[in-house]
């Protein structure tokens, strides 16, 4: 059987229940989709289908024969970030980076159906995508700039809103 | 058959380092022959940002930009020992050493420039890249060209080394717990306020709002600062109302063994966020900085279950707050015993209700 | 242009958005062989047969690892910190919590590394389990450990942590309530979306290179060449990008065995958990039992504190009498109270064994404390804030263990919560500082314990 991967034909040797996650981390060596859990629970596994978010974990490669793939590697580059890959960066939106790449997928195929830059309507978006490190927060602050903007400063980070940095009274030091 | 809105508070304190010292970190530095500077240290990433802080410490000590510093923490054949990121301990122990390390090469850059530009190397001062003289800054030579003449003039590698141990505090007398000196490097402050809503018919907890307060000496990298308080408010979110190990503790019996069976935080479960970075710089933590990367999930559950109190006016003490704890306890209404002075809660829980071969008096 | 205070981004961030950070599961190598664990589905039992003969013998498997394999079965990760050894890499002739791993099958896929562990001939003869960890000195307890259920060995052979300062029977008696509750935060996973992996790789210089998702390469190194009783050069550890560890990637939990099949085998093995064994075999956050009974004044004062507290150290002992120490030398919470009896033990439980998390030690005062604090606020009708910024830590007060605290901000912490949450304080606890002590803010049982010098 084959599949376009990332705008290339691919002949698949595994046989046809192998998980689509196993073929393409162990056959074609494209890494980014994860083994978080293998039950379908984390989302870490999530690549584009025909355009659309699914997990590879529970997809037999059989399913996708004659489809259309997309992994990160598909979306953007070092050289050509997307714009939701930048302000991933520029919103500090990874922290360990193992839920990254699916997120960012999910994120895309959000964008691209018309998804709006309301925070609610985002976490509900994103609430199969496990994510342990940030919170969520600048995950949602990076999806919600993304909406409408394309391009974003790499240099520097921006806060969440409303995030205070003050300084203590000083201390009078007295004695020891 | 109703909501109840609730606020609480706690506050809490927390060391940086591990408990009674003796942890060591180490790191060395050298610079490449076009004055790229790298990094070899032992502190593992693990999201925390161990990589970009400690590149952030070198360019700043040695006065170069942030990405002429590569960082290598990858192997244990290049770098040198570091203890491990846990302990709250990888920007003030292992920044320390690499801190140190950054001071120790960049003098043997001022050294060979000073030779160059037949200037004291004390008179000398690196900003952006370029060796200055103090006082004068037009006059200047490029750490680029310093590093050529060191590796093709002077035949030098320009090296530096750091290593950060703060004293092992000993227990001096185990019958008090009295200790030899500080056991940590430094000690952080937070203070976290929690608004909830309880479902008085489902017993459902949700967190809505987290306001929180940290003292971190320093930001050396205010979004990472932001990222652990955020990333740790949603654990101890977790931790509060929604996670357990064994649902029927004691019992090793129907434990989760997926997400989804194991009920950690999703998205939808997210509280706004209100925080505020508190400045206080401690005294021997790199630029001032202490740690927060453990204290930063500590401070939600005692803050959530005042706020449980206030809203529906019962104590939960156990963690976490179920669904059915809360039910239980709108049931029982338990009131604690009262004898005299003595007002004791949760007196079916005691070891002198439970267990006959230890009690506990007041 | 400053470094030091700057929204830089991560040294790692583009790598992470466009999926080019390597971890662990991310390592190819040639010939590379798949492992799977054969894990004890009991709480507590002897092991009356073990035979791995039809698993070695089956097509495919390359090393099936028992405890007969490991150089040195026994080594106390913190023995540094004289914490003795008490738990075997592999199961010998008993198991103790569920899930403890007893073989290590390294074979040419997963599927036949699962097949192989199905195929060793296992029986086992039930033990009576210790759950509760108030149950664990009762004469009836069943014994976790030879000499019983609690961890024996603090500084001087003393059985369990103690802090005393002061007077706590005067405190007492001069209290106006005396107040007491009983606090079981439960035991959590760290879940962190990365399970727990090991590649290990014989080298032909006959070294061995370990890819680790370790937070703590040393602290790995170590363990795996006591283990393996060779020098630390002897082995590589490459790591240092984790997919999340929150304290539960120091155990060490893969690296020694995925070393010992590679070397068995000859060939690399990969051992990479399934996240049911994260959920159901990786060690957890500690549950912990406190009794926290405090001596209070009717004007705001807490003047002695009693508590006793049972950390739930599951089947061995790990790093609970670390956790247990740091635990009781910040069970005070952020408050300056001068008269304590503190009694702390780790307790054995047949459950998996529990390690550091987020806190570790800490957590739970920071829940106990609180949540006693609020009641007893409420109980006495102070005001949260004013309760605590009285007692809150300040210049030259002393920490349970005697140090003087030299700059303590829990002062303004706690302003700065009260601002946001449109609190108004009282004026005298508006204009609290953290300065030393004095007036209103100096009490007479404070008198004694302050220190200006030393620490």
């Amino acid at each position: 059987m084959k599949f376009d991967l990332n705008g290339e034909t691919v002949e698949v040797q595994s046989p046809p229940l192998t998980t689509l996650l196993t073929v393409l981390r162990e056959e074609m060596g494209v890494t980014s989709p994860k083994v978080g859990c293998d039950q379908g629970g984390c989302g870490a596994c999530t690549v584009l289908v025909d355009g659309k978010p699914q997990r590879t974990c529970l997809t037999p490669v059989a399913a996708v024969d004659g489809a259309s793939v997309t992994t990160i590697e598909g979306l953007g580059d070092s050289e050509h970030l997307t714009a939701v890959q930048q302000s991933f960066v520029h919103h500090y939106a990874a922290q360990c980076g193992f839920c990254t790449p699916a997120m960012i997928i999910s994120a895309t195929a959000y964008i691209d159906a018309g998804g709006s830059s309301d925070h609610v309507e985002i976490q509900e978006a994103l609430k199969g995508h496990a994510c342990r490190c940030t919170g969520y927060q600048k995950i949602v602050n990076a999806v919600a700039a993304a909406v409408t903007q394309s391009d974003f400063d790499l240099t520097t980070t921006t806060p969440t809103p409303n995030t205070v940095i003050k300084t203590a009274n000083p201390a009078v030091k007295t004695g020891g | 058959m109703a909501k109840h809105r609730g606020f609480g508070i706690s506050s809490i304190e927390y060391p940086t380092g591990m408990n009674q010292n003796g942890d060591p970190s180490q790191a060395w530095i050298k610079v490449k022959p076009d004055g790229r500077v790298d990094v070899f240290s032992g502190t593992a990433d693990i999201g925390n940002g161990a990589k970009t802080i400690q590149s952030q410490i070198v360019a700043e000590a040695i006065g170069v930009p942030y990405d002429w510093v590569t960082f290598d923490n990858s192997n244990t054949d290049s770098s040198p020992v570091c203890t491990g990121t846990f302990a709250s301990r990888a920007t003030f122990v292992a920044g320390n050493a690499v801190l140190k390390a950054a001071k120790d090469v960049k003098q043997k850059i001022l050294e060979i420039a000073g030779k160059e530009m037949e200037i004291s190397p004390d008179d000398l001062e690196i900003v952006d890249g370029e060796v200055l003289v103090k006082g004068a800054p037009t006059e200047k030579l490029g750490v680029a060209d310093v590093a050529v003449a060191a590796t093709w003039t002077h035949g030098v590698l320009m090296t530096g080394t750091g290593a950060q141990l703060n004293e092992f505090a000993e227990i001096v007398d185990p019958e008090t717990g009295e200790v030899s000196g500080p056991p940590h490097a430094a000690i952080s402050y937070a203070a976290c306020a929690a608004e909830v809503e309880v479902d008085d018919e489902t017993g459902d907890v949700r967190v809505l709002r987290l306001i929180q307060a940290y003292d971190v000496g320093t930001a050396i990298n205010p979004s990472l600062v932001e990222g652990q308080i955020e990333g740790g408010a949603l654990m101890g979110l977790g931790l509060g109302v929604l996670e357990n190990s064994y649902p029927y503790y004691p019992s090793t019996d129907h434990r989760g063994y997926s997400i989804g069976s194991y009920y950690m935080p999703s998205s939808e479960d997210m509280p706004s966020y209100e925080t505020i970075i508190i400045e206080n710089p401690s005294a021997d933590g790199p630029y001032g900085a202490k740690g927060i990367g453990e204290m930063a999930n500590n401070g939600q559950p005692g803050a959530i279950a005042a706020a449980v109190h206030d809203a529906v006016g019962v104590w939960i003490s156990e963690l976490p707050i179920s669904p059915e704890l809360v039910l239980r306890a709108l049931e029982a209404k338990a009131e604690p015993r009262r004898e005299g002075k003595l007002v004791a809660f949760d007196d079916e829980k005691s070891v002198n209700t439970v267990a006959t071969g230890i009690s506990w008096t007041p | 242009m400053k470094a030091v205070g700057a929204r830089l981004p991560r040294y790692d961030g583009v790598g992470h958005v466009t999926g080019q950070t390597q971890y662990v599961d991310d390592v190819r190598v040639p010939g590379m062989l798949w492992a799977k664990a054969l894990r004890s589905p009991v709480d507590h039992a002897a092991i009356t047969r073990f035979d791995t003969t039809k698993a070695e013998a089956m097509h495919g498997v390359h090393a099936v690892v028992t405890w007969r394999d490991v150089p040195l079965l026994e080594f106390g990760h913190l023995s540094a910190l004289g914490i003795p050894a008490d738990e075997p890499l592999l199961a010998k002739d008993e198991v103790r919590y569920k899930g403890q791993p007893i073989a290590l099958v390294a074979a040419d896929d997963l599927a036949t590394a699962q097949a192989a562990v199905e195929a060793i001939e296992i029986e086992y003869e039930n033990r009576p389990t210790l759950f509760d960890v108030r149950k664990a000195f009762d004469a009836d307890a069943p014994k976790i450990h030879s000499w019983g259920n609690w961890y024996p060995h603090f500084e001087g052979e003393m059985d369990r942590r103690q802090i005393r300062k002061g007077n706590i029977d005067e405190a007492f008696d001069n209290a106006d309530k005396i107040i007491s509750g009983v606090y079981r935060p439960a035991a959590i996973e760290h879940v962190p979306i990365e399970t727990q992996i090991a590649l290990a790789v014989p080298e032909p210089d006959g070294r061995i290179t370990i890819y680790s998702c370790t937070q703590a390469l040393y602290f790995s190194l170590g363990v795996v060449a006591a283990h393996l009783e060779v020098p630390m050069n002897k082995i590589k550890i490459v790591g240092g990008t984790v997919g999340g560890g929150f304290g539960g990637k120091v155990d060490t939990a893969a690296d020694t065995l995925a070393a010992i099949a590679a070397m068995k085998a000859a060939r690399p093995v990969k051992w990479r958990w399934t996240r049911e064994e994260e959920f159901l075999a990786s060690s957890t956050r500690a549950p912990w039992h406190m009794e926290i009974i405090d001596a209070v004044t009717n004007d705001g004062w807490i003047l002695g504190r009693k508590m006793l507290t049972l950390h739930d150290s599951g089947a061995y002992a790990r790093f609970s009498p670390y956790g247990l120490t740091k635990h009781s030398f910040h069970h005070t919470g952020a408050y300056t109270i001068p008269n304590l009896h503190f009694d702390g033990y780790v307790v054995f439980t047949n459950r998996t064994p529990t390690t550091a998390m987020r806190g570790f030690g800490v957590t739970s005062i920071s829940f106990a404390v609180e949540t006693h604090m609020n009641r007893v606020a409420d109980e006495m009708g102070f005001d949260p804030y004013e309760f605590r910024l009285k007692n809150a830590n300040r210049i030259n007060d002393t920490s349970p263990n005697r140090i003087r605290y030299t700059d303590p901000s829990s002062v303004d912490v706690i302003h700065a919560i009260a601002d946001a949450a449109g609190e108004e304080l009282a004026p005298a606890y508006a204009a609290a500082t953290r300065d030393p002590r004095e007036g209103d803010m100096l009490p007479e049982h404070l008198v004694g314990q302050l220190k200006t010098e030393g620490h």
